[in-house]
């Protein structure tokens, strides 16, 4: 079985805009949905945005994940709403 | 840096054929530019660092190097006091959050 961070980065673009439960060594979980799995490090980047809530971003490094399964599968409605976090609308776009 | 160069064959050489590389290079970037906006949105932020052994600690980010072992933080709140700058070892962190 491979580990996490050996894994392909299509493996990994499989589980982005998707709302996913990551467990870690510790067993602890985390849940939110992916925003990017870092194809350097296998870090995943989620984000949960809860109503009347400011959204909160967390980053888990690629050496602890033990597991990542998806929960609910994203829309481009979703995949639109985290690009408005991070990609503000006077970013330059810098690759095609 | 030497180093970048020592550790770019571990990353890249997991496909063989010329058009596959691509593709994976292609996804291996557009993954890449979305994490170093994540860094970018943490910089200067007030972020939770959750170490291991259940170990929480409080910093301003500032910066993290490109192989992602260690980050930059300033005013780390440690059980010993306040330390203005130090540098975090990532390979100790199962992971940080911050608020937007």
């Amino acid at each position: 079985m491979l580990q996490w961070s050996d894994r392909s980065p299509q493996h990994w673009r499989e589980f982005v805009n998707h709302e996913v439960c990551v467990t870690v060594q510790d067993q602890q979980r985390f849940e939110g949905r992916v925003f990017t799995v870092d194809p350097v490090s296998a870090s995943v980047v989620l984000v949960s945005v809860q109503e009347n809530e400011r959204p909160s971003v967390r980053v888990i490094l690629g050496h602890a994940v033990t597991d990542v399964q998806i929960l609910r599968r994203g829309t481009e409605e979703t995949e639109r709403q985290m690009k408005s976090v991070f990609l503000p609308d006077q970013t330059q776009i810098l690759s095609a | 840096s030497p180093r970048f160069i020592a550790l770019c064959p571990t990353t890249v050489s997991t496909s063989s054929s010329g058009s596959v590389d691509e593709e994976e290079q292609r996804l291996r970037s557009e993954l890449r530019e979305r994490f170093l906006r994540t860094l970018l949105l943490m910089t200067d932020k007030q972020v939770q660092f959750d170490m291991f052994e259940k170990v929480r600690v409080r910093a301003t980010f500032g910066a993290s190097d490109i192989d992602v072992l260690n980050f930059q933080v300033s005013d780390l709140e440690t059980p010993l006091g306040v330390q203005k700058e130090a540098l975090l070892r990532c390979h100790d962190m199962i992971s940080c959050s911050f608020e937007l």
